[in-house]
């Protein structure tokens, strides 16, 4: 076949006239009247995104130059190994870890469960990867709800971790009577698991079949946020010398958590 | 004289070098707008147009931004703190010192540093919760969220390897504490600990290691994921504001259905 043809005609994709006298046509259903649609919504990214930009920009470089001119950076004694601070603590984006250090196995609170909340959250959109509602605030007036009630839910369940945790510590009540595993691990480890799962299951149980992808992933995230909060600021705020527990306002020895930002 | 000006004027913008510099002119018309964005590099990471509902202040809330401008704030302010500091166990915290009570400004410039790199912190966070609740993540923008996740873990690890720098007592008790929860790693958790550290204890092997993570390595893995960030918003099609279907355009649909 292709020694008749000669190189020339191969390379010709597009005949002059192809000779042919039909066409075909067929009515398709599509959006009415394309015209003025889609584009119609869009503007020109310069120069109003510039601009935009700009003022995000210089509105955020000047509250930083007002806020340093009002609070100096701290500055202590020169660092010293011999002689350790009261109360010891990471800067405050690390102040959750270190509250759950207080009330679970190191490992448990400093690397698993740390390693857990990353693996969730890159894990997100593969577990959540429908498209619907992309783009809206909470996707609908439910998945406000959701997270109007499971961010309550778990501030107070978390504060009431916490408290009880504190007054009654199953690794120093049960320290003779059950191994360090189970004290340390396995009960806080399990009652945070439970905590967590709660609201997935009442969201389950609650108008069955309704439940999506999106609402779990709100559910959890939400948990993990708010659980992040209040931990945070338990370490940031509450902890004073001894890392006891005390009021912010009513610290001994004159300790100011905020001297340590 | 308003001649010979505007002919001087035709002259330099008409000449070689000027069009070499400005390949295009006056971003007044739409030809124009669309040039500036598709020949600046740091235009080009907008897209030339952009749809109404992606710039409204209450979906974005501005975060991204933020974070970015606090990216460049902390790298500029960063680079004059390196003339004044030198990472030595000795010489460092009484650099910090000098800074503050004889450098011109130097005060105001390691505050601004400094609050610099909580904001950036808190508003990587903040970002992250915004987009997880506007839905944002969802595809195509997975790969970009997993992109994010990696940039809100190099920031932290930006302000903590800089905690250490003043070695001050806050300093050094604060990388102690946070540095003796990897070792509770059960696999590898000592070993990492004695390669970050450089040593069994915070000292100086820990301050040299601090120190270049902090100012080379973190800085320039930050600055290239933040392109790829970026770059990749305008890549999945903007902001996932953009795929929210209006009234007009629904109604558009159900007429045709
Ligand atoms: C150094 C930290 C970061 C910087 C500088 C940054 C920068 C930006 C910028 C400038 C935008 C454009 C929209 C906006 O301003 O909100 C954006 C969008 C986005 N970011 Fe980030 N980001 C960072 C961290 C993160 C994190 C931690 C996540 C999530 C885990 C994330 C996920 C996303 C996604 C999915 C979008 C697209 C949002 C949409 O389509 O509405 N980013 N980022």
């Amino acid at each position: 076949m292709t020694a008749t043809k000669k190189p020339q005609e191969k390379e010709q994709n597009f005949t002059k006239s192809s000779g042919k006298t039909y066409s075909l046509v067929e009515v398709v259903k599509a959006p009415t009247v394309m015209v003025d649609k889609g584009p119609d919504n869009t503007i020109f990214a310069f120069p109003i995104v510039a601009i935009l930009e700009l003022i995000i920009a210089l509105g955020s470089t000047l509250f930083l130059v007002l806020f340093s001119l009002l609070k100096d950076a701290p500055l202590e004694e020169h660092a010293n190994a011999i002689i350790t601070t009261d109360p010891a603590k990471a800067p405050w984006y690390l102040m959750g870890l270190q509250e759950m250090l207080e009330h679970m196995h190191p490992t448990l609170a400093g690397i698993i469960l740390p390693a857990l909340s990353v693996l969730f959250l890159i894990l997100i959109p593969y577990i959540d990867h429908s498209r619907e509602g992309a783009g809206v605030w909470f996707t609908s007036k439910r998945g406000k709800r959701i997270v109007g009630w499971t961010a309550l839910y778990t501030t107070i369940v978390m504060i009431g971790f916490v408290a009880l945790d504190h007054t009654f510590p199953p690794r120093e009540l049960l320290r003779d009577v059950l191994p360090n595993l189970v004290t340390q691990s396995i009960i806080p480890g399990s009652i945070m698991a439970f905590l967590v799962i709660l609201p997935v299951l009442y969201l389950w149980r609650f108008k069955k079949g309704t439940t999506n992808a999106r609402e779990v992933m709100l559910v959890l995230f939400t948990v993990l946020f708010f659980t992040a909060i209040v931990l945070t600021l338990t370490g940031f705020l509450f902890r004073g010398p001894g890392f006891e527990l005390y009021m912010p306002w009513a610290m001994p020895n004159g300790y100011n958590p905020f001297d340590g930002l | 004289m308003k001649n010979l000006l505007q002919n001087l004027w035709e002259k330099v913008t008409n000449s070689r070098p000027w069009k070499s510099f400005f390949r295009h002119g006056w971003p007044d018309n739409p030809l124009d707008r669309s040039l500036i964005m598709t020949t600046n590099i740091f235009f080009h990471l907008h897209p030339v147009r952009v749809n109404k509902k992606s710039i409204r202040a209450a979906y974005s809330l501005g975060l991204g931004v933020i974070t970015t401008v606090m990216f460049i704030i902390l790298a500029l302010t960063g680079i004059l703190l390196m003339f004044y500091y030198v990472p030595s166990t000795e010489l460092a915290y009484f650099d910090i010192v000098k800074l503050q009570t004889k450098v011109p400004f130097g005060q105001l410039l390691r505050n601004m540093h400094r609050w610099g790199a909580h904001l950036m912190v808190l508003s990587a966070v903040l970002h992250m919760v915004r987009v997880f609740y506007t839905g944002a993540y969802k595809p195509p923008r997975e790969f970009n969220w997993v992109v994010g996740v990696i940039l809100l873990i190099l920031t932290i690890a930006g302000s903590f390897t800089g905690y250490l720098l003043p070695w001050d007592q806050l300093a050094f008790w604060a990388i102690t504490v946070g540095t003796s929860v990897a070792a509770y790693e059960p696999l590898m958790g000592k070993t990492i600990k004695k390669i970050l550290l450089g040593g069994p204890e915070v000292g100086q092997a820990a301050l040299t290691r601090f120190y270049g993570l902090h100012v080379m390595v973190v800085p320039a893995i930050l600055l290239l994921v933040i392109s790829l960030h970026i770059w990749r918003v305008r890549k999945d099609g903007g902001l996932a504001a953009n795929e929210v279907k209006d009234d007009d355009e629904l109604e558009a649909e159900n007429d045709s259905n």
